[in-house]
């Protein structure tokens, strides 16, 4: 808004840091920013999953984005926050946090500022990515969380109930689970 | 369409609902008895449903209304005889009625054709005699000269969620208006108290907080005895199903009703409609034998299925029984040998046997027939009984019927649980499953996800939480054992590393990513504002006693 002489292009994202990288989700996606405090660990849930936390009162899973994207495991520290965020999960609205080492800022990016995801040399796959944002000298990527949690990794929640039955079934399962 | 629009269907919808369920019930009973009242009422009820349909902008439904109409008109002047092919006719326009609202059908019934049933109801009325293609079968698609007719007739909209509505008397609305007044005048009270530092002593302003605690318990109890329902709304629409059933099968079913007044949370009624409908089709699948049969071996032809609800401590009990020819081990045993979930030579006793068609794919029936082989099983129907956090059991006789019981609780959010510290996490059992605690003795500390344990001379095998959520960190000092019931009469334990006493907890659900998680039936939010999860103890049992051996938790 700091910027009226552009106020239809212009949108806004908040970037944070997971695992040393910046990333950004769009404004609008985002609830709130939560204190990191303790996160019951759900025996049996995908290692990305980090567990749930009390948010006033309501259940909110907490995933670790870096355990997502293949790296280490990400290590509460001072500044460690969760990232409230809605996203649409097959057709359902679904409020989700998103645990960060530390919250960046918010950049404002016009048509200019972005990129499209370079075809390899990212951190995490292209397909998580809607693009590339400049802001000042460096790049923030622009994540997709409705992506990022789709498709067959979510079936590993869903896969986690075949995983009592015998290997052939587990597949069969899996799909009607995420049906 | 305007948003507002679609809400006041939606309230339409309910009420047509209501009436349609109500004109279901009646048109049952036609054929056997029928009083002025009776048409009287159902004049009543088509009419509104006629007037309000036109209005809502369904004019389909508004016409076949009216056809329907003009058929009560001539039975009540006995103009027409009142036959079984009418009364499955009238039936039949029910199920169109209800395509044509968009009201979903709790008896899934496919291929109704509104079309066809309006031409027959008209071919009913004028004739004065029962319409001439009139067996079940024939609710095919219209023939192809009929289009026109059918395709301004089906306009139906796409079946919207069924609104989840409940009717409240207004006293109690105004009582809880009334108590939620008291208590924002209580935090008031408390608040103020606490903004003046030093005046007052904690003494004072517990006992401020315990005023409003109270008032807030009374208004808790107040809102879940307003979610109580009788639970003959869910035996309500078996008349109709085991109708149906007779007409397929050819089997003769007579359905006896008791404790239809017993109260039950509305989602209980709600979640428990097609467990039910899948045992009651069960039983007269596979329990009630056809009437040569039965007559055969001395019993009445017509079978009968009871569906008996009561109250039990802390919950409900819902039986479901026939008189058929009961379960037949042998026959479960060969199933269970074929399907590798029995040894070639291993014997197991009856009660035992029986528990193995709750298995994923088990059926002994030689032959799918229309009813059963739908691709569900009695394995959906215990987990989705579980997930209600109740029980299901069989008491079968050969010969003399089978008998299945639902255990279920009063409500599904709030419930007594128990407890326990395993190393940084808390975890809750329901109070009801726990019947004892017990130190386990340092004798039996055998490291390792289960053991067993020398209980008062008996054998007590027990589950290691700590290592079957594989906890990391050192393990306790001391252990406990928490000996939990579970099926019929079965115990067994959870080696914990604190017990934390019985608490009030407010079931949350763990939501849509969690779906599927065995041995968690969801969450609780602690004093201490951390989330503790809530354990499914005949889940995390059953997992263990199905799949012996080391199976790593995923």
């Amino acid at each position: 808004m700091s910027q009226p002489s552009t106020p239809a292009v212009v949108s806004q994202y908040l970037s944070f840091f997971v695992a040393g990288e910046e990333y950004a989700l769009g404004i609008l996606q985002v609830r709130e920013i939560i204190e990191y405090d303790t996160v019951t660990r759900v025996p049996g849930a995908p290692a990305w999953i980090r567990g749930v936390t009390n948010l006033r009162g309501s259940v909110l899973p907490v995933i670790d984005l870096a355990v997502k994207f293949g790296l280490a495991p990400c290590t509460p520290q001072r500044r460690s926050c969760i990232v409230v965020v809605e996203v649409s999960l097959q057709g359902d609205k679904l409020v989700l946090g998103v645990l960060a080492d530390a919250i960046g800022q918010v950049v404002e990016l016009g048509p200019g500022d972005m990129e499209p995801p370079p075809a390899f040399g990212t951190p995490v796959r292209v397909d998580y990515l809607v693009g590339l944002g400049r802001a000042g000298k460096k790049f923030i990527l622009l994540l997709d969380i409705d992506r990022v949690l789709q498709g067959q990794d979510l079936l590993a929640a869903g896969a986690l109930k075949a995983s009592e039955a015998p290997p052939v079934q587990a597949e069969t399962s899996s799909k009607e689970a995420a049906r | 369409m305007r948003p507002d629009l679609e809400m006041v269907r939606a309230v339409f919808r309910a009420e047509a609902t209501e009436l349609l369920a109500g004109m279901e019930q009646t048109f049952l009973s036609i054929e056997t008895s029928a009083g002025s009242e009776v048409f009287e009422r159902l004049f009543r009820s088509i009419h509104t449903l006629k007037g309000n349909a036109l209005l809502m902008g369904f004019p389909a439904a508004s016409e076949l209304a009216h056809t329907v109409e003009d058929l009560i008109e001539k039975l009540s002047a006995r103009a027409v005889p009142r036959t079984a092919a009418l009364a499955t006719l009238l039936l039949q326009a029910v199920d169109a009625l209800r395509l044509l609202i968009g009201i979903p059908n709790v008896n899934e019934r496919a291929g109704v054709d509104p079309g066809e049933i309006q031409r027959r109801l008209v071919a009913a009325a004028r004739a004065g005699g029962p319409p001439e293609a009139a067996s079940p079968a024939s609710s095919a698609p219209a023939v192809e000269g009929e289009a026109p007719a059918a395709e301004r007739l089906t306009e139906a909209v796409p079946a919207p969620a069924r609104e989840r509505t409940l009717r409240v008397g207004l006293d109690r609305l105004d009582r809880m208006l009334d108590l939620t007044g008291e208590i924002a005048i209580a935090r008031g009270r408390l608040t103020t108290m606490l903004e003046q530092p030093g005046r007052y002593s904690p003494q004072e302003l517990l006992a401020a907080h315990r005023e409003s605690d109270r008032l807030y318990q009374d208004l808790q109890e107040l809102v879940m005895k307003a979610r109580l329902v009788p639970i003959g709304s869910a035996f309500q629409p078996f008349a109709r199903t085991l109708r149906d059933l007779s007409t397929a099968t050819g089997k003769l079913v007579r359905l006896e009703l008791s404790g239809e007044e017993v109260e039950v949370d509305t989602a209980v009624v709600e979640l428990i409609r097609d467990p039910l409908t899948h045992l009651v089709r069960n039983a007269v699948d596979h329990g009630i034998e056809p009437p040569q049969v039965r007559k055969a071996r001395g019993k009445n032809p017509m079978g009968t299925l009871r569906l008996h609800a009561r109250h039990e401590a802390g919950g409900i009990l819902v039986e479901v029984s026939d008189d058929g020819a009961g379960l037949d081990p042998g026959r479960i045993r060969d199933r269970a040998r074929a399907m590798g979930l029995l040894g070639p030579t291993e014997e197991r006793p009856d009660d035992e046997l029986y528990q193995f068609i709750f298995t994923p794919g088990f059926s002994t029936a030689e032959r799918l027939t229309e009813l059963s082989g739908r691709g569900i099983g009695l394995d959906v129907v215990r987990s989705n009984i579980e997930a209600l956090r109740g029980a299901i059991s069989i008491d079968t006789q050969a010969g003399r019927g089978t008998t299945l019981t639902l255990r279920l609780p009063l409500t599904l959010s709030i419930i007594e649980g128990f407890l326990v510290g395993v190393g940084e996490e808390t975890y809750v059992l329901p109070l009801e499953s726990v019947i004892e605690c017990v130190d386990l003795p340092p004798t039996e500390r055998q490291p390792g996800r289960s053991g067993v344990l020398n209980l008062r001379g008996q054998p007590l095998p027990f589950l290691r939480l700590r290592d079957h959520f594989a906890m990391e960190g050192p393990p306790a000092e001391r252990e406990s054992v928490v000996i939990v019931g579970y099926g019929q009469g079965h115990q067994a334990g959870f080696a914990v590393d604190a017990l934390l006493g019985q608490t009030q907890t407010v079931i949350k659900p763990l939501g849509r990513l969690f779906q599927h998680l065995p041995g968690v039936s969801g969450s609780a939010i602690l004093g201490n504002g951390r989330v503790a999860l809530v354990l499914d103890v005949s889940t995390l049992l059953r997992k263990l006693l199905v799949a012996p051996g080391p199976t790593a938790a995923a």
